[in-house]
C-alpha cells in the first residue's frame, strides 16, 4: 500500500513537488526558527548570568524595607565562609551598592557606587567586556574609581581627575575622594549614566564596614548554561546553610521578566510553527483532494473489486503521509544541515551593538533539541492526517457504481 | 444443483433530482455453477444494473438477490465490499486497471486487498497471467498495453482471486470485434477447463454465437432466456 501511495503521489509531479516542497520549506523554517530562538534565549540567559551570576544572596529584609540599612548583609565574611564551605566550587562576587551623590570639579549627579570584589576570572571577564578606557580600580584600593562613560561625560571628568562621593547617613565615613582610573561601557545606557565602580573595600569604608548588599554565585565558568535543576539544587543547599537572615534567589527569581520571556518562547514558537504548518496543510489538502477527484473512476473500480470504506480511507491517508513525509524528510535534511553549519557560532555582521543593547549575545549557537525535532515531525504528521481528513471522508463515501460512471 | 446467482422479482429504480428511471422491472434469473451466460439487450435495457445488483455493488429497490445460499440485497456497504472481495470477480468495460501498477501487480491487487502474503499473491497472479497468455507483459504498466491486453489483465485479476463467479460488464465494448472475440474465447476456455462461472453482458450479437446461454433484456425485463450450442 505504501508503494501504491508512493507511485500515486508521483502521478502529479508538479503538484506533489509544490505541496511537499511547501512542507519542506515549513520544516526547514521551523527548525531554523527553533534553532535561532533557542540560541537567542540561551544566549540571553548566559549574558545575564555571566554578568550577575546564577544565584543572588541578599538580605532577607531588603524586599520589604527599601532603605539602605535594610539591604545590608552585615556579617558578609561569615556568610561568605559558610557558602564556600558548602559550595567550594562556585565563584563569588561580593557587591556593595551605595546610593550616593557624586561630583567632579564642577558638576554632580546622583549615582550608584558599586563596590565589588570577585575572583580573578570574573574580574577579568568584567574588565574585558566593559572597560573602554583605563582600567578597573585595583582590588582593595581605597582611592580609585571607574565611571560609566556617560556618567563621566555628565560630570565632565577625565582619567586622572578627582571625583568626590557623598553618602550621608551611612555607617562609614560618608564621604570620600577618588581618582578616576577607568571609563566603562555598558550596553544599557541607564546603567552607564549612574554606575560608579570602586573596590569592595572602598565602598565598605565609605558606607558600611564589613557589609555587602549582594553576593552573586556563579556556577558555570564558560559557555553552556547550567541547567535549571542544578541552579535550583544549589539554591536549596545555599539556603539551608545560610539561614533565614538572607534570601537566596535564582537568576530566574531575581529577573522574573526575563525568565518569563524565556519560558514563553517555546510555547510561542510552537504555536507559531503550528500556524505555518496549517498553511502548508492547505496545499496538501488541495493536492490530495485533486488527486482524488481526478481518480474517482479508479477509486470506483478499487471499491468495486472489494476495497471497503476503511481501506479506501487508509489509501488516502497513506498518500497524504507519503506526500508530507517526503517534504519532511527533505526539510529535516536541509534544515539540519543549515543549523549544523551555524552550530559553531552565527554572527550577524554589523548588529553586535544592537543585539547587546537588548541583552542579546552577538554570537548565536543555533541548535535544535530532539524534542523540537519531534515536535516538528509530529506537526508534519498531524498536518498529513488533518489534510487527508476531508478527502478521505469523501473517498470513503464513494459508491462504486456512481464512482465508475463518474465523468471527470 | 443450487444456483450460484439468483435474482427474484428484482427491481431497480434510479432517482435523480426527482426523475425516476426504472432500470429493472421484476427480473427473475438463476445462474448455475459452471454456466457461461451472456446478458444481451439494447443500450439502456438494464444489463449493467443487473450485473451490479447481482455483484453486490448496489442494493435493489425491490426483490431479492442471492449469492449461493446467501441473500445479498439490503446489505450494508462494508459487508457488500467483503462479499465482492472474497466471492466475486469483476471485469468492467474500461478503466479496469490501476495505472501506476504493473500488469502483475494489478492481477495481484485483489489478493493484496485480501491481505495475502506477497509471495503467494505473486505466484497466483503470475499463473493467471500465464493462463491468459500475457505472462510476458507482467511488468508493463497499463498504458504500455493494448486495450485487449488490458482486458486480459482484468480477467487475470478476477481469475487470480479464484472467485465463485466472474461478472463482466461489457468486457469487449472497447475492443475491436476480433480482439473482443479472442477475449470471449479465452473466458470460455477458462470456463470449460476450470469450471469458472461467467456472467457477462454485451450488445454485440456476434459474440453471442459463442456462449452457452443468452438472457435477453429489454426495458428492464427478461424477454428471452435461451440455452444454445454445445456449452
Ligand atoms: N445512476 C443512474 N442514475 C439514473 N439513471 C440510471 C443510472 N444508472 C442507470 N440508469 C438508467 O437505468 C437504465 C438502465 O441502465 P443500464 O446502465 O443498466 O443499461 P445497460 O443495459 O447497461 O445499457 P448500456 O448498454 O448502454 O450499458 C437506463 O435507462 C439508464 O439511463
Ligand atoms: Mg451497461
Amino acid at each position: 500500500m505504501w508503494a501504491l501511495a508512493w507511485r500515486n503521489v508521483w502521478r502529479y509531479k508538479t503538484r506533489t513537488l509544490v505541496a511537499s516542497g511547501a512542507v519542506a520549506v515549513v520544516v526547514v523554517f521551523t527548525l531554523v526558527f527553533f534553532g535561532f530562538v533557542t540560541a537567542t534565549m540561551t544566549g540571553m540567559a548566559e549574558v545575564l548570568t555571566s554578568e550577575s551570576g546564577h544565584l543572588h544572596v541578599t538580605s532577607a529584609r531588603a524586599k520589604q524595607a527599601h532603605d539602605f540599612d535594610a539591604r545590608l548583609i552585615r556579617d558578609a565574611a561569615r556568610v561568605e565562609a559558610a557558602l564556600l564551605r558548602e559550595l567550594p566550587d562556585v565563584r563569588l562576587r561580593r557587591v556593595l551598592e551605595v546610593p550616593a551623590l557624586i561630583s567632579g570639579e564642577t558638576r554632580s549627579r546622583g549615582a550608584l557606587v558599586i563596590g565589588t570584589a570577585q575572583d580573578d576570572a570574573l574580574g577579568e571577564r568584567f574588565a574585558r567586556e566593559h572597560v573602554a578606557v583605563g582600567r578597573l580600580p585595583a582590588p582593595g584600593s581605597g582611592d580609585e574609581i571607574a565611571l560609566g562613560e556617560a556618567l563621566a561625560r555628565a560630570l565632565q571628568v577625565e582619567i586622572g581627575d578627582p571625583v568626590y562621593v557623598f553618602a550621608p547617613g551611612t555607617e562609614g565615613w560618608g564621604a570620600a575622594a577618588y581618582t578616576l582610573v577607568g571609563l566603562l561601557d555598558f550596553p544599557q545606557t541607564s546603567h552607564e549614566i549612574q554606575a560608579a565602580y570602586v573596590s569592595l573595600e572602598g565602598a565598605q569604608e565609605l558606607a558600611a564596614p564589613g557589609a555587602v548588599t549582594r553576593l552573586e554565585i556563579h556556577l558555570a565558568p564558560e559557555r553552556g548554561a547550567p541547567t535549571d535543576a542544578l541552579v535550583e539544587e544549589t539554591k536549596a543547599r545555599a539556603a539551608a546553610v545560610l539561614g533565614p537572615e538572607v534570601l537566596v534567589e535564582t537568576w530566574r527569581e531575581s529577573s522574573p521578566d526575563m525568565a518569563a520571556l524565556l519560558d514563553m518562547m517555546d510555547p510561542v514558537m510552537t504555536v507559531f510553527s503550528f500556524f505555518i504548518f496549517v498553511l502548508a496543510g492547505l496545499l496538501v489538502v488541495n493536492t490530495i483532494y485533486l488527486g482524488l477527484v481526478e481518480r474517482i473512476r479508479e477509486f470506483g473500480v478499487i471499491i468495486a473489486v472489494g476495497a471497503d470504506r476503511w481501506r479506501v480511507m487508509r489509501m488516502v491517508f497513506t498518500e497524504s503521509l507519503v506526500l508530507v513525509l517526503l517534504g519532511t524528510a527533505a526539510g529535516l535534511f536541509v534544515g539540519g544541515l543549515l543549523v549544523a553549519s551555524w552550530a559553531d557560532g552565527f554572527r550577524m555582521p554589523g548588529f553586535d551593538e544592537v543585539l547587546a543593547e537588548y541583552g542579546m549575545p552577538a554570537v548565536l549557537y543555533p541548535s535544535v533539541t530532539p524534542g523540537q525535532v519531534a515536535v516538528t515531525v509530529a506537526f508534519a504528521i498531524g498536518t498529513a492526517l488533518a489534510a487527508a481528513l476531508w478527502p478521505a471522508w469523501v473517498a470513503g463515501r464513494l459508491q462504486p457504481v456512481e464512482a465508475m460512471r463518474h465523468v471527470a | 444443483m443450487k444456483p450460484i446467482l439468483r435474482a427474484v422479482r428484482l427491481a431497480k429504480v434510479y432517482e435523480n433530482g426527482g426523475v425516476r428511471t426504472p432500470a429493472l422491472q421484476g427480473v427473475d434469473l438463476e445462474v448455475m455453477p459452471g454456466e457461461f451466460t451472456a446478458v444481451a439487450g439494447p443500450s439502456g435495457s438494464g444489463k449493467s444494473t443487473l450485473l451490479h445488483l447481482l455483484g453486490c455493488l448496489d442494493n435493489p429497490t425491490a426483490g431479492e438477490t442471492w449469492l449461493g445460499e446467501r441473500r445479498t440485497d439490503q446489505l450494508d456497504p462494508v459487508t457488500r465490499a467483503s462479499l465482492r472481495l472474497h466471492e466475486i470477480g469483476f471485469v468492467f468495460q474500461a478503466y479496469n486497471l490501476i495505472p501506476v501498477l504493473t500488469a502483475l501487480e494489478n492481477a495481484a491487487f485483489v489478493l493484496e486487498l485480501r491481505g495475502e502474503p506477497k509471495k503467494a499473491r505473486h505466484d497466483k497472479a503470475m499463473a493467471a497471467l500465464e493462463a491468459l497468455g500475457i505472462a510476458d507483459l507482467a511488468h508493463r504498466r497499463p498504458n504500455q498495453l493494448s486495450g485487449g491486453q488490458q482486458q486480459r489483465v482484468a480477467v487475470a485479476r478476477a481469475l487470480a482471486a479464484e472467485p465463485r463467479v466472474v461478472l463482466a460488464d461489457e468486457p469487449t465494448a472497447n475492443l475491436d470485434s476480433k480482439t473482443g472475440l479472442a477475449l470471449i474465447e479465452l473466458m470460455k476456455k477458462l470456463n470449460q477447463e476450470r469450471g469458472i462461472t461467467f456472467l457477462f453482458s454485451t450488445h454485440d450479437p456476434r459474440l453471442l454465437e459463442h456462449v452457452g446461454r443468452i438472457v435477453r433484456l429489454e426495458d428492464g425485463r427478461v424477454v428471452a432466456d435461451e440455452r444454445v450450442g454445445a456449452a
